[in-house]
This record gives C-alpha cells, structure tokens and sequence, in this order.
C-alpha cells in the first residue's frame, strides 16, 4: 500500500459503511452497531493521519489515481485538515453512541446510519479536499445528508426548518460555482496550491474580488455569520437532538475552515478587507448571538444561537491573524465542538423525557428534578461555554484575550469580555429553569430517556482537555505557524522545484 | 456569439432571481431552476466561447475546447438536479401541509 493512501481513508471507511448499513435494514438492531464500529476506525484512521502529518513535518499529500497535481485530484492532509478532520470524526463519534441510546422515532428509519455516516464523509472530504470543485461536491454532499436527517425529525417543523435551509444553501452552492467559475476563467486552474500561486504572480485580473466575494458569502451562509444566520436556530434546532449535536459544533466549522483557507492561503495578499470584515461580523456575532440566546424560550434554540456567538469569537481569532490569535482560534474550534455537541445531547436528552419531546422552556421546567446528573454535566458544560477555568472553554477564551492584548485590540476584547459574560447569563438561566423549578404537577415525566454515556465521555473529555490542554495547544501551534506562510502548503502539493518560482511574501 | 451567450446567461440570471424573490413557493422554486441552470451555463462559458469545437475527440483539429469545465458542468447538473428533487418533494409535503403555496401563509416556525 502506498503510504500516503492513509489520507483516503477517513472518506472512504465512513462511505463503505454508509453502503453497507443501508444492506442491512432488516436488521435495525444492528446498524447503529456496525455504524459505530465503522465511524470508530474511521476515528482511528484519523488519529494516524494526524501521526503521519506530524511525523512527515507537513502535509501527507494523495494524488487520486496518480494524476499529479494540478491535472488530477488531491486530497491534502496539512497540519489544519488532519486537526479539523480529528474534530469532525471525534465528535461523529460520540454523535452515533447518542443516536444508538436515543428514543426517537427517526433512529428507526432504515436510511438514519447511512446519512449520518454520508454527514461526516462529506465533512472529511471538504476539509481534505485540495480541490476547490471537489470541495463544493463534498460540501454538497454534507448539506444533503443534513437536511434529509432535518427532514425526518421527530420535530413537527423538521420538514419547513429543512426547506428553508436547503433553499438557502442550493443560493450558497450557487455563490460557490460562480466563484469557481470566475477564477477558472482568470487562472486556469482549480487546486487551491496552484491557484494560490497564480493569484500571487497575477493579482490583477477583473474576476478576482468578485470571486473573494463570493467565497466570503458562501463560506458565511455555511458557517451562519451574523447576516446569513437566520436559516440557522430553525434548523438546529429541528434537527433530531443526535443531528443537530452535529450540525451545530462541527459542520459550521466547514466555513470558518474555509476562511481559514482564503486567509491563509489563496487570497493571502488579497485579504486586508477580508480580515477586517471578519473581525467586525465577529463582534456583531457575539453580541448579537448573545442577546438572542437570551432572548429565545427554547433550550435547544438558545444552544444554536450561542454557535452564533462563539463562531464570531472564532472568527475574530481569524481576522486578527497574527500566530497567537490563530492558535486561539484554533483551539476554540476544537473546544467549541465538544462543549456544543455537549449541550445540546443533554438539552435532547431533557427533552426526550417529556411527551411532546419539545425543549421549549415552559415545557421543560423542572424535568430536571429527575434527572441530578444530567444537571451537573450540564452546569459543567455552562461552565465550559461561558469560560470558567477547570474546563477547556477557560483555555481558548483566555487564548483569544491575550492574543487581542497583544495587538493593542482593547476595544474588541471589550465587546468579547461584554459577549462572555451574556453566555453566563443565558446557559445559567436554563440550568435555573430545568433543574431548580418545580416540576408543575400534572403530565407524568417519562422514567427513561435518551442515554446520557456520550454527553458525560465528552464532559468528561471538556474537563480533561481544560486540566492538560498543552497537547492541543501544542498541535495548535504547530499548526499555526504551519499555516503562516502559504509556500509550505504549496510546496507539499505541487513538489519544491514548482514552488521555487512563487514569490513569497 | 460570446455577446450573444453573455446576453442570454445574464437574462436568465435575472429571470431566475426574480422568481425566486415571488412569494409564491412553486414559482421561487422554478426560479431556482432557471438560477442553477444559468451558473451551469455560466460554468460551460468558462472553458469555450464558441460553443462549436469540441473537446478533446479529435487530435486532428487544432482547436480544441477545454474539456474540464465541460465535466466540471456534468457534476453541476447532476447535483442541482438532486437538489431541486429535494427541494420539491418538500415542497409537496409542506403545501399538503398548509394546503397553501403562498409562502407568508406558511409560517409554523415563527412562533
């Protein structure tokens, strides 16, 4: 086996296994099993393609069918892809335990596995893809799967909250054809190595703002960034609880990854404007999501606009875009996904226990007094969204602060430290409803619920992951210098002597 | 011949747009159609102007069109037909729904 075909196998264990789940439904028993061995050696794949990029200093980079880049496909496994797919299949992970010990009625449907699985191939192959064309088939690939699971839900509006976000995002694939378009016409080529290259040595022609443009649209509605956001909490919060724990920490990261990569790479000296944008969506973001998380009377509602709000803290990280505000939004994106994927198991599993499985505030009130231990993971997980120090969420907001003190940023780390403290306020306020009201007497709380085994192994990772964070700081680091001059990424893929003529910085 | 596809595709950007805005949900999801088909179009213009030479059959013509955004479109087309599928079969459900295609008349997520 030729070493570099590791990179392949994230997509491919999870894709196999999306077949043959769906061979197997007569045996519902079963599939959430096998679903689970598949997404769990996919996980292991992917630790190993993390090893082998670090062991290799770089990227692990696989020519499909050995075309060589440019001609072929590629699929590039840098420091940020092997990280972000980690995230992804990690988070998948406990997402498909969630979904074995739920009781919705979805989990039924013979096809629930197979698109779970699909979710989380069409996420890994974004985040792998070197291809920007293979990148909008992999992304579609992903908003399909997540919508037809939307669509299913046990949620009555599961059905319009799924319309709305497809529609929006068929609009969001359209941006990103054009943007393709545009800059096949201006450069010639798709892959992002050789198409940074040549916006480097030919910055000038008339297409290449309107191509940024659009990328920055799409990658905003992909992500829910302050003005496209409004498909955001309907659909995160229709999603079957299993879902939208998934939509909600690790398929917006596709967006911010995306930045990530017109920061770093493509638009490198294109990207002033970009950047400053990010940073004021950012702040308007946590603001804005703050006071409407607030504002909302359904826990799960709350929960995805508090996403609203730490995407904009990450964000932030991004638009700074010196090497310590990187490493902190990295961190953040780690972090985020598992206290979000959390949050929202445990809001699912509260609901679950009621009748009309509803996380609404007035329904959900004092279901907590049956259930003690559910309310101490989700006070940690409170904790761990606000900030506060023994878990993981204290390790990426300090990050993000110190990175703003030292660029001199006081007024924005102001306006973050103001967006901190309203998490405080919105995920105390729930804990306050669910767990410390009577429970009004009349319809009976259901003895049993969806099983609470994946939410505590990810609280129990939050805690870990805030008492030895260096590993990750460190992965973050490296990854973040890494990322600080686009000549090693484009080195990796097109090989040194190519990259020889590109001008740096 | 390049005006006249330039003129045609921009058309059809603006007759899709259009409908999309409607309130109607049959007739934005048409406009979809028209939108998607237009960037294919759109996609097609990147790799040949002409519209006559072909790809890469015959060795013997020195002009050759390029044949990437040819498959690029292929793709295109075959992904925005899914989608738009998805898109009415909800559609279906929805209208049986509210027994209304009017989209303000829709409108169970607000509350």
């Amino acid at each position: 086996m030729n070493s570099s075909q590791i990179v392949i196998l994230p997509i491919t264990i999870p894709l196999a296994g999306a077949f043959i789940i769906l061979l197997l439904r007569a045996w519902k028993k079963w599939q959430g099993r096998i679903a689970l061995i598949f997404i769990f050696s996919s996980l292991v794949s992917s630790i190993w393609l993390l090893y082998r990029v670090w062991r290799s200093g770089g990227a692990v980079v696989y020519q499909l069918g050995g075309w060589i880049a440019p001609v072929g496909i590629t699929l590039v496994a840098d420091y940020l892809a092997a990280f972000t797919v980690l995230m992804s299949q990690l988070v998948l992970f406990f997402g498909v335990i969630y979904a074995i010990g739920a009781k919705d009625k979805n989990i039924e449907y013979p096809t629930f596995f197979p698109l779970f699985l699909t979710l989380g191939v069409g996420l890994t192959g974004a985040f792998l893809s070197g291809d920007v064309f293979n990148l909008f088939v992999f992304a579609e690939l992903l908003v399909i799967s997540g919508t037809i699971l939307t669509s299913i839900s046990d949620d009555r509006y599961g059905v319009e909250a799924a319309y709305k976000y497809f529609y929006i995002s068929l609009l969001a694939s359209a941006f990103l054809l054009l943007a393709i378009g545009s800059l096949y016409i201006s450069y010639g080529s798709l892959n992002m190595a050789d198409l940074a290259m040549r916006i480097q040595a030919n910055p000038s022609k008339p297409l290449l703002p309107f191509a940024i443009a659009l990328l920055t649209a799409t990658f905003m509605v992909k992500s829910a960034v302050f003005p496209f956001h409004f498909w955001q909490p309907d659909f995160h919060s229709a999603a079957p609880t299993a879902v939208s724990a998934m939509l909600s920490s690790i398929v917006v990261k596709l967006g911010v990854y995306g930045f990530l990569r017109m920061t770093t790479l493509l638009f490198v000296n294109q990207s002033d404007e970009l950047k400053l944008l990010l940073i004021g969506l950012g702040i308007i973001g946590v603001i804005f999501g703050g006071l409407s998380a607030i504002g909302t009377h359904n826990a799960k509602r709350m929960l995805a606009y508090s996403t609203l709000a730490q995407i904009g803290f990450i964000l932030i990280g991004i638009g700074w875009g010196t090497a310590l505000s990187i490493v902190a939004a990295l961190v953040f994106i780690f972090n985020h996904s598992l206290i979000k994927a959390a949050m929202l198991m445990l809001a699912g599993s509260v609901a679950s226990r009621t009748n009309v499985k509803s996380a609404a505030f007035e329904i959900v009130t004092g279901v907590g007094r049956y259930m003690p231990f559910a309310g101490a993971l989700f006070f940690i997980g409170s904790l761990a969204l606000a900030g506060i120090p023994p878990t993981n969420g204290f390790i990426n907001k300090y990050l993000i602060f110190e990175s703003g003190i030292n660029i001199n940023a006081f007024l924005a780390v102001l306006l973050l430290a103001l967006g901190g403290m309203l998490t405080l306020i919105y995920t105390m306020r729930a804990f306050q409803k669910i767990w410390w009201h009577p429970y009004p007497n009349g319809e009976q709380v259901k003895a049993t619920g969806d099983r609470l085994i994946a939410p505590t192994l990810l609280i129990l990772l939050v805690i870990g992951l805030g008492l030895w964070a260096q590993p990750l700081i460190q992965i973050s680091q490296i990854t973040s210098i890494w990322l600080q001059d686009p000549i090693n990424y484009i080195e990796a893929v097109l090989g040194s002597s190519i990259a020889q003529g590109f001008g740096g910085n | 011949m390049e005006l006249l596809t330039a003129i045609a595709i921009g058309i059809l950007f603006a007759i899709g747009i259009f409908q999309m805005l409607r309130r109607n949900a049959i007739r934005s999801a048409i406009g979809l159609i028209i939108l998607s088909n237009a960037i294919n179009l759109f996609l097609l213009s990147t790799g040949d102007f002409q519209g006559i030479q072909p790809a890469y059959v015959d060795t013997a013509v020195e002009l050759r069109s390029d044949a990437l955004p040819q498959a690029l479109v292929l793709t295109a087309i075959v992904i925005s037909m899914g989608g738009i599928a998805f898109v009415l079969s909800t559609l279906i459900v929805i209208s049986s729904r509210y027994k209304t295609s009017d989209l303000d008349e829709i409108d169970g997520l607000k509350n």
